[in-house]
């Protein structure tokens, strides 16, 4: 090749440049957008129609105005959580049926029968199918309902709306519009939130969404909040008012993820990421007619199997751990008990117990088993009656045992409290984790968002506890 | 189980966050005070003498050891050592009471500002810091770039001209673009100008700028200027400065020639069932966030109308190109428009 | 995003044009690479479903597809591997998307890119088709969501369009595979040279600016005679893109 005259090109390019000034690009932007005007007033003719469709912009109107623009996002997305956590009752219950009340004693018999070695029965079939099984029976579900739910309002068009209407808000606390999206969907999912935020197209806002996506209540976390706030914040109000109180108390807890979200932003553009570039820019597109059934489809496609095949990844071999812990012994006891008991003192310290401590460090691949978890642990430590035995996650038939069992295991309000607010703020699960890591690309960022929520988590939990137990 | 009595643990625990936030606060935590402290070294003191002799030069005024001494933050103790040395190594001489840069000198300090002002470009067009970040960051990195370093920094934005307050920046071989501007305050009432230089020290004044929302490029028409205050329009507004506010902005007087822009405004300032004519997007808008504008459809000439208000105020949706683009109102006011009918 | 379509792709053929076999994402042993370009939000992966049979999920959302998707399909025998870049409003720019979308036209050196536009807003979306038809001069533009621009009595001269820009146009609902086998047929022409192309060339630049291009193009084409895209390198060194520069110095665009 020839090195010489490439140099000499390059060269003149640098000379040349100097001459024509910083105005480069935008002369080229403005001679591009030129001809495009020139050639498309030859070859296209608009007829009589005059700015846009008059259906988009009465739609528009309705959706963006002072007076109904809120009141119809809140509704939808009322309607959405509420079709998905009603509609997800049923399927959900015919799978734990058929997953954990009726193949797992039936593969446990098949094991029997065929003089399968103890261990490798309950390794293989109460450690990680058990795992497994449960976090499908408990995600799929939800899944399925909410996003294709949701991708339908995306296709629609709608979607980008919701982004303008809140942007100002999102600008306060340094970040994008569309972020409040990426934040529903986390509602969903944490997983698919941070996937979504691809929809941000700049860098520090993207950013932004990705580490705070955690704040939102994933459907993982919803069961385990209401389940608490059931048995524990029902229980000190009268009756009457036990199911306002408990549902108060889960919807305080997610506003309180919202809160959290904004500060985080906030103090995250002002400080680690203040240097990141941030553009704006956001489409308004034209509403289109979703194709119904095609959406359905790509939604469970792409969304929800996907997620929940990464989150199956990563369950089976939390499944095999919560079972080894609880079964190997050393000195008499088991890791599981050795762990609890040394956590037993930190716990304290922050209104929770050794239990829960280890039930969020096993039970990482998902929080839909960190209840089971902390069922069969508080159970192998108690040694109450009740349970399947040793490292074989279960739930109780009704809140009330379960709230028996969470009692006998040295529970108060205090307890369930922390709990909520730790549900809330602690690292994501590692399907999330991944997925993050996978989006940024970055080590850094993806131990920003791992490390910062549990940092929180701790801290408030702490104060909680400590100012509780002033008083 | 009371293990730890709730108040000893809640004190503990403010105690130490206590201290980590003064350790570690933005700015001024004490870490990055110490760490600053051990960057001051012999280096970044003669660096800054001389620049600060430079600056003087520029301006002629001239300098003795006081002015140094009250206007730099360093020990005086360090100011004389840095001075002996200087004038050891042929930096400068002095001429009586007063402190001059030799040629040799005049090279070194020309390197430091083309460094400082090539960062602060750097800043405005790759980075999303804030306008009124660029110049402490640059204060530090200036001391930091070698020349081999500067060099591709100068070759990778493309060798310009100009930092973005419209300061000229040296080439390598120490040259300078003139800047033909004087200072806003000196102007007569109707005089009409462009902006080409806002000063970004002292940064109270600066922040009084920034402030205001004036913008570096645009067109301006000098309508009061009293000894109390300086009044011009410029882009459809009307702005209102204290005239020590004022000297810090100066301003290139049109050319005969050249014809004056009328009826130019903000985009921001676009009313429902209006329609306008981008005139151009303002300098201020730099990298990336320009780029994606011009994509866009924002260029010269193209059609703008308001498609939609925000329940919130902003941002405003923008019917361009067939398309409708929500803007943020710090966009859409460095957007130039003219009113059409 | 990945796609993860096994079996779907086998029973869903839409339409039975003669000759055609989508293959979803079996992309060995091809023939011919296309790359599919557009501005977001234009269908564009609608059109990339359309012509692959796989089902990528696409939104009413502005850039959706970041990753690079990858598809392929047989006509007449021959096989043709389907690049989605991601959907850009332009090529000029330093954002990650653009710059996949950029090297891949520019050094994936395709054997056809198909820029899929919205009818109903053509003149944004000639802005990138323009960028694209100075890098590579085998191009079909895919005037789609036709549906939606007769919806709005907006009425595009197919020919004279295709006249101006040099490049076969075909008009597409990708949504109802409508002008779908006429899109694949354009490709196939294109691919084994039946169809040529003069692709338009920028012309309204300030002449100071147009002097330069011109000057250090006919450098480019000293060293490198006969490439179709002196111009837009000429472009990408008066920005100072260090990346063609580097390109340059290896040839690696050739």
């Amino acid at each position: 090749m020839d090195n010489k005259n490439i140099e000499n090109i390059i060269k003149l390019s640098d000379d040349l440049r100097w001459n024509i000034g910083n105005d480069f690009h935008d002369s080229l932007a403005e001679g591009i957008y030129a001809d495009a005007s020139s050639i498309v007033e030859e070859t296209v003719s608009t007829g009589s129609q005059k700015s846009r469709a008059t259906l988009d912009a009465k739609i528009d109107r309705i959706v963006t105005s002072r007076t109904w623009g809120f009141p119809i996002m809140f509704l939808l997305l009322a309607l959405v959580l509420w079709l998905t956590i009603i509609g997800a009752n049923y399927p959900s219950s015919f799978l734990s049926w058929l997953f954990l009340d009726t193949m797992h004693p039936a593969l446990k018999t098949l094991a029997t029968g065929i003089n399968m070695p103890w261990w490798l029965n309950g390794f293989l079939i109460d450690g990680v199918y058990l795992a497994v099984a449960w976090v499908i029976a408990v995600m799929l579900p939800p899944m399925a309902i909410f996003f294709p739910l949701f991708t339908l309002m995306e296709d629609f068009g709608y979607l980008p709306r919701v982004a303008f209407n809140l942007d100002y808000l999102f600008k306060k606390s340094g970040a994008h519009g569309k972020q409040a999206l990426t934040m529903s969907m986390g509602f969903g999912c944490n997983a698919a939130g941070v996937v979504a935020t691809r929809i941000i197209d700049s860098p520090r806002e993207r950013l932004v969404a990705i580490i705070t996506n955690n704040f939102s209540l994933c459907n993982g976390r919803w069961p385990t909040q209401i389940l608490i706030a059931t048995i524990f914040v029902g229980a000190v109000v009268p009756q009457y008012l036990a199911g306002f109180a408990s549902l108060a108390a889960v919807i305080g807890i997610a506003l309180l993820g919202i809160f959290f979200m904004f500060f985080t932003s906030w103090a995250l553009s002002k400080t680690v990421l203040k240097g990141e570039v941030s553009t704006f820019n956001l489409e308004l597109p034209p509403y289109r007619p979703p194709r119904f059934w095609k959406t359905i489809y790509t939604s469970l496609i792409d969304r929800t199997l996907i997620v929940l095949w990464r989150a199956v990844v990563f369950a089976a071999p939390a499944g095999a751990v919560i079972w080894l812990i609880s079964n190997i012994q050393i000195g008499g006891e088991s890791i599981a008990a050795i762990m609890i008991n040394s956590f037993d003192g930190f716990g304290w310290l922050i209104g929770l117990n050794g239990v829960i401590l280890l039930a969020y460090i096993v039970a990482i691949p998902a929080n839909e088993i960190v209840i089971p978890t902390i069922l069969m642990l508080t159970v192998l430590v108690t040694g109450t009656s009740g349970g399947a035995g040793a490292g074989v996650m279960f739930e109780a038939d009704s809140a009330l045992a379960t709230g028996e069992i969470l009692k006998a295991g040295g529970w108060t309000l205090l307890t369930a409290i922390n709990l909520m607010l730790f549900s809330l703020l602690h690292n994501p699960c590692s399907t999330t984790i991944y997925t993050i890591y996978k989006e940024t690309k970055s080590v850094k960022w993806t131990t920003v968002a791992t490390v910062l929520p549990i940092i929180m988590g701790l801290v408030i939990t702490f104060l909680v506890a400590q100012i509780w137990r002033l008083f | 189980m009371e293990q730890y009595p709730p108040l000893l643990a809640l004190s503990l625990f403010f105690a130490v966050s206590a201290v980590l936030f003064f350790l570690f606060r933005p700015e001024k935590g004490f870490y990055w005070l110490a760490r600053k402290n051990i960057n001051s070294r012999k280096k970044v003191i003669i660096e800054d003498v001389l620049k600060f002799l430079y600056h003087g030069e520029a301006t002629n005024n001239s300098i003795n050891i006081k002015d140094l001494t009250r206007s730099l933050n360093f020990r005086e103790q360090q100011i004389f050592e840095s001075i002996r040395q200087m004038t050891e190594h042929g930096l400068i001489h002095l001429e009586g009471e007063n402190i001059k840069l030799t040629a040799e000198g005049n090279e070194y300090a020309l390197q430091i500002v083309r460094a400082h002002r090539l960062w602060e470009h750097f800043l405005a067009e790759k980075t999303g810091f804030d306008k009124s970040q660029w110049h402490t960051k640059a204060e530090m990195m200036e001391h930091q770039l070698s020349r081999d370093e500067t060099d591709k920094l100068a070759a990778s934005l493309g060798h310009p001209l100009f930092d973005p307050h419209g300061d000229p920046i040296p080439t390598k071989t120490g040259q300078l673009a003139t800047q033909k501007g004087k200072a806003l305050s000196q102007l007569e009432p109707g005089t009409v100008g462009r902006i080409v230089h806002i000063e970004d020290e002292p940064e109270v004044i600066y922040r009084q700028i920034l402030a205001e929302n004036i913008h570096i490029g645009s067109q301006i028409k000098v309508i009061e200027n009293t000894a109390s205050r300086l009044v011009f329009h410029a882009e459809g507004e009307s702005f209102v400065l204290a005239p020590i506010v004022a000297a810090n902005l100066s301003v290139a007087v049109l050319e005969q020639d050249e014809t004056p822009e009328e009826g130019v405004t903000r985009l921001s300032a676009l009313k429902e069932n209006e329609t306008a004519q981008i005139v151009q997007i303002s300098k201020e808008i730099r990298g990336e966030r320009r780029r994606r504008l011009l994509d866009l459809g924002f260029v010269k000439g193209a059609k703008v109308q308001v498609d939609l208000p925000n329940p919130l105020g902003e941002p405003k949706a923008f019917r361009i190109k067939g398309t409708s683009i929500a803007l943020r109102d710090n966009q859409s006011s460095k957007i130039l428009i003219k009113k059409i009918d | 995003m990945e796609t993860k379509v096994g079996s779907a792709c086998e029973t869903c053929t839409v339409f039975n044009a003669k000759g055609l076999k989508k293959l979803g994402v079996n992309t060995d042993n091809f023939d011919f690479v296309v790359a599919l370009a557009g501005n977001p939000n234009t269908g564009k992966s609608t059109v990339f479903n359309a012509l692959t049979g796989l089902k990528q999920h696409t939104g009413n959302w502005p850039g959706k597809t970041v990753t690079r998707a990858e598809g392929a399909f047989v006509y007449n025998e021959q096989k043709f591997k389907l690049i989605d870049l991601p959907g850009t409003y332009s090529l000029l720019s330093t954002s990650e998307d653009e710059e996949v979308a950029r090297n891949f036209i520019l050094f994936g050196k395709p054997s056809v890119t198909i820029i899929v536009v919205d009818a109903s807003r053509i003149e944004r979306n000639l802005n990138l088709v323009l960028q694209i038809l100075e890098i590579t001069d085998r191009a079909v533009l895919c005037l789609n969501l036709m549906d939606e621009a007769r919806r709005n009595n907006i009425v595009v001269d197919e020919r004279s369009l295709a006249r101006k820009l040099g490049i076969p146009v075909v008009a597409t609902s990708a949504r109802f595979n409508q002008g779908i086998p006429e899109l694949i047929q354009t490709v196939s022409e294109l691919a084994n040279g039946k169809i040529e192309c003069k692709p338009h060339r920028i012309k309204n630049i300030p002449p100071a600016i147009e002097k330069a291009v011109s000057k250090l193009s006919r450098e480019i084409e000293k060293v490198y005679p006969g490439i179709a895209n002196s111009r837009w390198i000429a472009f990408r060194l008066l920005e100072g893109d260090e990346q063609i520069k580097e390109a340059l110095r290896s040839g690696e665009f050739v």
